[in-house]
């Protein structure tokens, strides 16, 4: 089980190594110079020869990939062209109010589609099971900004309960995380559902009541455990895409998290900026995949005996 | 009538599809006796399955109904419990062992836990207790008691289908209803499996349905035989009956569409024709489109019982008018 995990920890490597490639390119290839982020539109010539010189720019692409990378290996994002600062210290100040904002949203979506999509499995033709299908539909259908402000307009500036911008606190938690959960609730759910009504139709249930176990135990134990796996699947995607979507809803909340420093990094050509908040992104999404391999082999038996095989 | 532990009366159960009726189980009567075994005999669709679930008043719903009927378990009408009810009753008084052992072990479960749960829910036992009857079940079928740790997939289908008989034995039931334990298995691993099962029968002191096709398995575990065919009993009597002097035309063609051992020139004469559709019953007796002896009456009307003798009768009108007939209707 360890060697699996160290394992896949260093297949992680090449994974990151690619995705940085990927993205550095992209802002290789994109118009516009950090000369004129750093120096403004009125520059001298040689004033913009010392930036390129100092940032390395006027190296092959090669080059400076590679030299971003040794970088990284240090712990060393850059600093931002905007305000000079490590970028590692701007992430460091964002990064825990988006995960603290993704782990609520997420843990408020399971904890309401889990229930929802077990109860509309066990009676599937019920108004019930209609109802929370259709009302899945229109979370997927609900654009985030326009949720957001849909919330924004009612709670804040209508009721006056909730403050309109979100922040580190509970109050500030609630409309962008209802904002963020909408979204992948429905998702998760129809998971939920799909896969609890096959694990309801399966042998072992058959063989659950013949032995006389109280209903609600058919249901919760027997079938539960077997219908988790596709939903642990769909939650940790969740929480990948989360952080994306966190960009969207960290700016219409005007949130202090990752995304934010992300758009506004992208608003101002901030490249060094938007690099960092992305490869942590990326590594964020690849070690969310490795906890969803592992909390598997703790679900299913079989999976476990296969990791321990030691291939 | 105390020691009768199974009698089913008049039994119809539908399933409804789509709006369609399929009738799977069509006027049935049983009859069990303590310690005695039944054997439940035809082809796939002929209703066995569905007769065997509503013992425990398990019919898949929405789709199954009972429409009439009653099934009594040892002297009580199991369709009129309550789920509740029914729960103490599962897996305690009677219980079932299903056709594929394969998938009907939970595959998160240990099997020791998947023992376990039947002896905690029924004899109100703690976990501990529970355990170590789990791993005595485990060796009484034959696996030692130190595999209970592990899950399904370690096991093969022999020993999966021994742990289902440890579960459904755990509780010592009066009614073990077996719905082809041995099809899913091999040959040699079907005569262990038979044998383990007949020799715990006799421990236990149980009664046992044996759903099969297989006249084999009649011989060798069963007391009595009933032949469903869609839906209905078409012919039932003790093992020398049904064997010596089988009368039903569906009967001997079951039997002549088995090999035979000591003429292995001979070639199977297989029964004409397929099962009807089971939405669209031929009228009268439903065998008879298939059947080589059908006269006029046979699509008219279904017929009714005809007593052999005391433990032999056959629905057929080919015996409408024997004396024997005559002089048991007249009693």
């Amino acid at each position: 089980m360890y060697k699996y995990v160290i394992k896949r920890l260093l297949a992680l490597i090449p994974v990151i190594l690619g995705v940085i490639f990927i993205i550095y390119l992209i802002l290789y290839l994109t118009p516009g110079d950090a000369v004129t982020t750093i120096l403004g539109v009125n520059y001298t010539e040689e004033a913009a020869e010392r930036v390129r010189e100092e940032l390395g720019l006027n190296q092959p692409f090669l080059v400076q990939f590679g030299t971003y990378v040794l970088n990284l290996c240090r712990l060393d994002f850059g600093n931002s062209y905007i305000t000079g600062l490590p970028v590692i210290e701007q992430i460091a100040a964002r990064f825990p109010a988006t995960f603290i904002l993704v782990f609520v949203s997420m843990a408020l979506c399971t904890i309401l589609s889990l229930p929802v999509g077990v109860q509309s499995a066990v009676k599937p033709n019920s108004f019930f099971s209609n109802f929370t299908s259709a009302l899945s539909m229109i979370g997927i259908a609900l654009p985030t900004f326009w949720l957001g402000l849909m919330l924004i307009l009612w709670f804040s500036v209508g009721l006056g309960w909730l403050p309109s911008t979100g922040s580190l606190s509970v109050k500030g938690l609630i409309l962008p995380s209802i904002t963020l959960c909408a979204s992948f609730m429905a998702g998760t759910m129809r998971t939920t559902r799909s896969s609890m009504l096959e694990a309801l139709n399966q042998d072992y249930i058959r063989t659950a009541k013949a032995k006389g176990v109280a209903h609600k135990d058919v249901i919760n134990k027997h079938a539960l455990k077997n219908a988790l796996l596709p939903v642990i699947t769909v939650i940790g995607m969740n929480v990948g895409s989360q952080l994306g979507g966190s960009v969207l809803t960290e700016t219409v909340f005007a949130f202090p998290g990752l995304g934010r420093l992300l758009m506004d990094g992208i608003n101002t050509r901030d490249t060094p900026t938007v690099l960092g908040a992305l490869v942590v992104m990326a590594l964020c999404i690849g070690l969310c995949n490795l906890l969803v391999d592992i909390i598997f082999a703790f679900v299913d038996p079989r999976i476990k005996s296969q990791y321990s095989k030691g291939r | 009538m105390a020691d009768e532990i199974l009698k089913i009366k008049d039994l119809v159960i539908q399933y409804v599809s789509d709006g369609e009726v399929t009738e799977a189980v069509n006027g049935i009567d049983l009859e069990l006796k303590e310690g005695q075994t039944l054997g439940l005999v035809g082809e796939t669709g002929a209703g066995k399955t569905t007769t065997a679930l509503s013992v425990l008043n398990l019919v898949p719903k929405p789709q199954g109904r009972v429409v009439s009927g009653e099934v009594f378990l040892d002297g009580e009408n199991v369709l009129e419990k309550s789920e509740r009810e029914m729960e103490a009753i599962r897996g305690n008084k009677v219980s079932m062992i299903f056709q594929d052992p394969m998938s009907s072990l939970n595959p998160v479960m240990t099997v020791g836990e998947q023992i376990a749960e039947v002896v905690r829910i029924h004899d109100n036992v703690d976990e501990k207790t529970a355990m170590a009857r789990a791993r005595e079940m485990l060796e009484t079928v034959g696996i030692p008691g130190e595999r209970a740790g592990e899950y399904p997939h370690q096991f093969s289908g022999g020993m999966k289908q021994r742990v289902l008989i440890a579960i459904a034995l755990a509780c010592s039931p009066k009614l073990l209803l077996a719905d082809e334990p041995t099809t899913a298995l091999d040959v040699t691993i079907q005569a262990q499996v038979l044998e383990l099962m007949r020799g715990l029968k006799k421990k236990f002191n149980m009664a046992m349905v044996m759903i099969t096709h297989d006249f084999g398995i009649v011989a060798e575990v069963c007391d009595e035989v009933s032949v469903m065919y869609a839906g209905r009993i078409v012919e039932h009597g003790n093992l020398q009956d049904i064997f010596d002097n089988k009368r039903h035309p569906y009967t001997e063609g079951l039997f002549n569409s088995l090999p035979d051992i000591n003429n292995r020139k001979s070639s199977l004469k297989p029964i004409k024709g397929l099962m009807p559709d089971p939405t669209n019953l031929p009228s009268g007796c439903p065998f008879h489109p298939r059947c080589d002896y059908v006269c006029e009456k046979c699509s008219k009307e279904m017929p009714p019982k005809t007593w052999i003798n005391d433990t032999h009768y056959v629905r057929c009108w080919l015996y409408e008018n024997t004396t024997e007939s005559r002089l048991t209707e007249g009693e």
